[in-house]
């Protein structure tokens, strides 16, 4: 499958478009169930995934955190099920769990919507994330680049090390 | 302490500081007069952004003016770069679920 696509569609809002060789009765299911989402979502090196709970009905809310296996920081998200369609539409709201980090993050919830459109066997799943003020966005860049250059660089060491023998 | 332009863009009066000097290079006093927190504080602040070397220093005389580096501002777009391939390196991990799952569905389907 082609790697993923990021944009910025406007000044508060990023859309990540992926496609996926699988049914969408499949893709849907490790987006709903704990354990298979646990399986993509958790398995960076380094981190784990002590807390996935989900009550994915409408009106029901999820918690996810991660936490660095080295150094025991924690971060996370929370957030409340806003709708619901089953194979085509998931749309829930979205807080910053700061856990240990020490970043203050105000502001109001993001909004996600994925939907998820099967062609011939093939899923096509678009992820908004959708935030409250371009401010709010802003902050997401600085605790976004925070987590994405310590996966980085935990995979990186990976590589060094293995190159090293 | 590694400093990079979302730190610096992190925080609400970091954010107020680069909208204003963005339209002229400021003296820290001049600065300061715009916001209800101490000149100390300011001054944290604008010492942060030089370490993230979004603003830079122009001695005038005995003032000091701090200018914002509008090309700093581009690594927002290496920023998008790294939040796709965080996505990226999850949907990875996607694909091997979603092989076994089809696997098993197959399997079910033969019993």
């Amino acid at each position: 499958m082609k790697p993923a696509e990021a944009s910025l569609p406007s000044d508060t809002e990023v859309l990540v478009k992926r496609s996926f060789d699988a049914p969408a009765e499949l893709v849907w299911r490790a987006y709903m169930e704990p354990e298979l989402l646990r399986r993509w979502c958790g398995g960076h090196a380094g981190w784990s995934m002590p807390v996935c709970e989900m009550d994915m009905r409408v009106g029901g809310r999820y918690q996810w955190r991660w936490r660095n296996d080295e150094d025991g920081m924690e971060f996370g998200f929370t957030g409340e099920v806003l709708e619901v369609v089953p194979h085509s539409r998931l749309v829930h709201t979205q807080i910053f769990d700061p856990g240990n980090m020490g970043i203050a993050m105000g502001g109001e919830p993001s909004i996600i919507t994925v939907t998820f459109d099967e062609v011939n066997g093939v899923t096509n799943v678009a992820t908004s994330i959708k935030y409250a003020s371009k401010a709010d966005r802003d902050e997401a860049f600085a605790t976004g680049m925070t987590e994405g250059m310590e996966m980085n660089y935990k995979q990186l060491d990976e590589v060094l090390a293995v190159i090293g023998d | 302490m590694r400093r990079d332009i979302f730190q610096a863009i992190a925080d609400p009066t970091r954010r107020a500081i680069i909208a204003l000097i963005a339209l002229q290079a400021m003296t820290p006093n001049a600065i300061a007069a715009h916001f209800d927190t101490s000149r100390q504080a300011v001054s944290k602040h604008l010492r942060i952004l030089t370490e993230c070397e979004l603003v830079t220093q122009d001695q005038q005389g005995r003032e000091i003016y701090y200018r914002l580096e509008i090309d700093k501002m581009k690594e927002i777009d290496e920023w998008l770069e790294q939040y796709r391939k965080i996505w990226e390196s999850r949907f990875e991990q996607l694909d091997v679920l979603l092989t076994e799952l089809k696997q098993q569905k197959k399997q079910e389907r033969k019993k």
